[in-house]
């Protein structure tokens, strides 16, 4: 089911100020979707999910799930939680400390009165399905982190509903647990063909699972995008920084050629690619992520984007070197080889891949 | 929804407030007053009357060396245990948790008069004993004296200590202790530079803690101190309200004053050191345990003094009251004895009517208190816990403040209140004083029962399609009912055994057991003291595990709907 949400705005108060926690925000999700709100913390996209969900009210503004209005300021109209017919996975997963496994994935399915047959059915059916069988007896708190969040996922299955929300559900996990089950949840959503909002903070986690990002940042919508777009082509400097690391240039458009935008800048004549709405003259932001700068050897007279720089320093972190690298007294942040025989203070030439120097529009 | 919340807690703090000021603004006035019958009249009179007692400097010296030297007995046996406990590997762990929650079920009176009937001069158990087997002429022992009682107080305050002390050395992290012996310091060296200094605020805040406890104690005092002329502040203030020509409560509230001064003085002495504490105990986030000393050939006989500990703590004082109960009058176990055995005493106590009167005030004050104060906890919980706007914190703060006043002392003030309206000398007088001083009893267990619902099991149950009313029976009550029986225990056992507030409130009709139990102590008869002794605990045990039973039952009962 699609998600609507038209010039939603809310304040808090906090120790006598107000805070924009959402400023008019428009937002469609589309069916069928994974969707991730991702930003900083204090961005607004918990409250966004909130007041999807119906635990928070917005000040303002209107809010449909498929084709039922639930919230509206104008027509006066607000369906509590109970109501919506959604499911939430929270940070907390929020697992019933007195009740058993069973009991907590068998609840959506008791409030709505349904056979004690089918609910046990079902509630079999979904604990296979998050691979918790035989697990129905256990007190809910006597499971591992990583168990718990399957407790909570299959609370939020159960009952097989349109939408499903989550928030932050992976932050509780250590690293290497939060990467599975990051795997696990991409391919149960992909399998089970659903409306999935995703909150999160964390930016691997939105680009592995997401259909669509949308980035948000002091309560207002940046960038929505797929993960591509967003990771190669981000229109906004907050955006491109986000996302990954970015080494940004500050230049101005010299020419505009066939293939390339070019640019003058503080470390030379850079070619980029061609982006729509600059024009020569125009001052711009050009992002390079730092693994599509590559150290050349030999004879480097034949390419474009060669410069000429110094390691400033070296760290080793396994499967490269992240090395700080100046330019003509910029510095900027690359990936090399582990195997590369570099060391700090050495001159090296560097090759900018043309096709993913962009330029920032915002 | 939104106004029934925000009308809350302005109730809740005039309710609180009411309970936890009032008998004190009724002290100060009191205090300044000519009479109970003449409130309001300005006089300096009773305050000069009361201190410059030539006897009052002797009261005051007596008050310290008990206070003070309770505070050394239990301080010092809670450290042993507790080192024993969370440091070594000494044997049968669960006797440490056992000795630290049971005497704080044995009420406080049976206990001194336990060891009463153990010590004392005249026909002690222990004397008696002692006289046979060596054919002494005098008893060896005399409880009645500074030293018994700040020995009888000092085991009775001894969990109070061990409570806050264990939590602090299990804490503690053993790499500081590692790295000076790393450093080249010797066991003893490490112990006294590293391992004290960094538990002392943990020493002293248990120290101040006691202290409190035995300036407030009042069964120790009377039972014990009073045969022996030994009078501290509470006995002094009984004295001077309940025996010679008239009840002179001006003068009572005046002396009360600077108990009071003290107490909460100490209170925030103690507040400031527990955050001081905070700060100081490491609390390693890695979950590993300090590495456990060995203790070798001295594992067994150091179990054997904590063995011996519990059965003077726990089995004695009961074995003692129910064999005093027994015997016809005090004499050492032998054959003769338990031939002599009959329940003369129990029959007796049941004939009484004055006894009979306070069995049925103390259970209903039990059942009745204790459903009223857990009613209030609970809303007071859910303010302090889940409303969190300034007045909630003012709310929390009126709350506890009845942690500091000694019972007497508040007694005192409830008086002169109580004198004004027609409640007094009823059993509401009692119900109310009562709620007002043990208020934090039920508060404590239902805010950590409340801290435990985290917003996110309310809401999850929201978005399953549990309505509110829905929600409220299936998550939020089941997850309370715990702490809603731990507050009714304690408030219950509490208000049964209570004595310090009802040697003040309670009057003729309006008996409680342990006033009763007092007045039969003053009286010498020892036999139907402990009879209605022993039916005192055992009414208190009952009402534990009736409430526990209903406790399970709800539980089960929310899971199976």
């Amino acid at each position: 089911m699609e998600i609507r949400i038209k010039s939603v705005s809310k304040d808090f108060f906090s120790e006598g100020k107000k805070i924009k926690a959402l400023s008019n925000v428009d937002l469609t999700i589309p069916a069928n979707q994974i969707f991730t709100l991702l930003g900083p913390s204090g961005c607004g996209k918990t409250t966004l999910l909130r007041c999807i969900v119906g635990l928070e009210t917005p000040d303002s503004g209107e809010i449909a799930i498929g084709e039922e209005i639930v919230w509206s300021k104008e027509k006066n109209i607000f369906v509590p939680p109970e109501k919506r017919g959604l499911s939430m996975v929270f940070q907390t997963y929020a697992i019933w400390p007195h009740m058993t496994v069973f009991d907590n994935v068998a609840y959506p399915l008791q409030t709505r009165k349904e056979s004690k047959e089918e609910i046990r059915s079902k509630v079999e059916k979904t604990l296979r399905f998050v691979q918790l069988e035989g697990f129905e007896n256990r007190p809910a708190t006597k499971l591992s982190g990583g168990q718990q969040q399957r407790v909570a996922l299959a609370r939020a299955l159960v009952p097989e509903p349109k939408v499903i929300l989550f928030d932050e559900p992976l932050s509780n996990l250590d690293a290497k647990l939060r990467e599975e089950t990051r795997k696990e949840l991409r391919s149960f959503l992909t399998e089970l063909k659903i409306t999935a909002v995703y909150v999160t903070h964390d930016r691997i986690e939105a680009l592995s699972l997401s259909d669509a990002i949308a980035v948000m940042k002091d309560g207002r919508m940046v960038e929505i995008g797929t993960p591509k777009k967003i990771y190669f082509g981000s229109d906004h400097r907050f955006v491109a920084d986000f996302i990954g690391q970015a080494n940004l240039i500050n230049g101005k458009v010299a020419a505009i050629e066939d293939s390339y935008t070019i640019v003058d800048s503080s470390i030379g004549t850079i070619s980029c690619q061609k982006s729509p709405d600059t024009s020569v003259g125009n001052a711009v932001t050009l992002c390079i992520r730092p693994e599509f700068i590559k150290v050349m050897e030999g004879d480097t007279s034949e390419e474009i984007n060669i410069f000429r720089g110094r390691v400033e320093s070296l760290l080793f972190v396994g499967d490269a070197y992240e090395a700080e690298i100046i330019i003509k007294a910029t510095r900027l942040i690359i990936r090399i080889e582990p195997t590369a025989i570099v060391e700090e203070g050495d001159e090296i030439a560097l090759a900018f891949d043309p096709d993913h120097c962009f330029l920032l529009s915002k | 929804m939104l106004n029934t919340r925000t009308a809350l807690t302005p109730s809740l703090i005039a309710i609180v407030g009411f309970l936890t000021v009032c008998p004190v603004v009724m002290l100060v006035f009191g205090s300044f007053s000519e009479g109970i019958g003449a409130f309001g009249t300005f006089t300096l009179e009773k305050y000069i009357q009361s201190y410059t007692d030539p006897e009052f400097a002797n009261i005051i010296v007596n008050t310290v060396i008990f206070t003070i030297g309770s505070a050394f007995v239990a301080t010092l046996l809670a450290l042993f245990l507790a080192y024993l406990n969370t440091r070594t590997n000494i044997p049968f762990k669960f006797v440490f948790r056992i000795i630290s929650i049971i005497p704080m079920m044995i009420p406080h009176i049976l206990f001194s008069v336990s060891w009463v009937l153990l010590l004392n001069p005249s026909n002690g158990l222990i004397n008696l004993f002692l006289r046979q087997i060596f054919s002494l002429e005098n008893s060896p022992f005399n409880i009645y004296t500074l030293e018994g009682m700040i020995l009888v107080e000092g085991l009775l305050d001894l969990p109070i200590a061990y409570l806050i002390l264990a939590p602090a050395m299990a804490a503690f992290d053993v790499s500081l202790e590692e790295s000076s012996k790393v450093s080249g310091a010797s066991n003893l060296r490490t112990l006294t530079r590293v391992t004290l200094p960094v538990l002392r605020p943990a020493i002293l805040a248990s120290f101040i803690l006691v202290i409190v406890r035995s300036l407030a104690s009042f069964a120790v005092p009377s039972i014990i101190g009073m045969p022996g002329r030994i009078y501290v502040l509470a006995t002094h203030i009984y004295r001077i309200i309940a025996t010679g020509f008239a009840a002179d409560f001006g003068m009572a509230a005046a002396v009360g004053m600077s108990a009071l001064a003290a107490s909460i003085t100490l209170i925030y002495l103690y507040r400031y050191l527990t955050s001081e504490s905070e700060k100081y105990v490491t609390i390693s986030s890695r979950g590993y345990r300090p590495a456990l000393v060995e203790l070798k050939n001295a594992k067994y006989p150091l179990f054997g003094i904590v063995a011996i500990l519990s059965l003077v703590l726990i089995v004695l004082p009961v074995l003692v009251l129910f064999y005093t109960s027994l015997v016809p009058y005090s004499m050492v176990p032998s054959a003769k004895a338990f031939s002599m055995m009959n329940w003369k005493h129990w029959l007796e106590v049941l004939k009484d009517p004055i006894s009979l009167l306070s069995l049925k005030n103390s259970v209903f004050l039990g059942i009745v208190g204790a459903s009223l104060g857990v009613i209030l906890s609970i809303f007071v919980s859910y303010v302090i816990v889940k409303v969190r706007t300034p007045a909630a914190g003012v709310l929390e703060s009126l709350s506890f403040l009845s942690f500091s006043f000694p019972g007497i002392v508040i007694g005192i003030g409830f008086m002169w209140f109580f004198v004004r309206t027609p409640l007094y000398a009823t059993i509401w007088s009692l119900l109310i004083g009562y709620i007002a001083t043990y208020l934090p009893y039920g508060i404590r267990p239902l805010t950590s029962a409340f801290v435990q619902i985290h917003s996110h099991l309310e809401e999850s149950s929201r978005v399953c399609g549990g309505g509110t009313l829905y929600t409220l029976r299936r998550i939020i009550i089941p997850l309370l009912i715990p702490g809603v029986v731990s507050g009714w225990i304690l408030m219950a056992t509490m208000f049964v055994r209570e004595l310090t507030l009802s040697v003040v409130l309670s009057r003729p009709g309006t008996e409680v057991l342990a006033v009763q139990i007092l007045h039969f102590a003053e009286d010498g008869l020892w036999g139907k003291l402990s009879a209605l002794g022993i039916m005192m605990i055992f009414i208190s045990s009952t009402l534990v595990v009736i409430a526990s039973l209903i406790g399970t039952k709800l539980t089960k009962m929310e899971e199976d709907s």
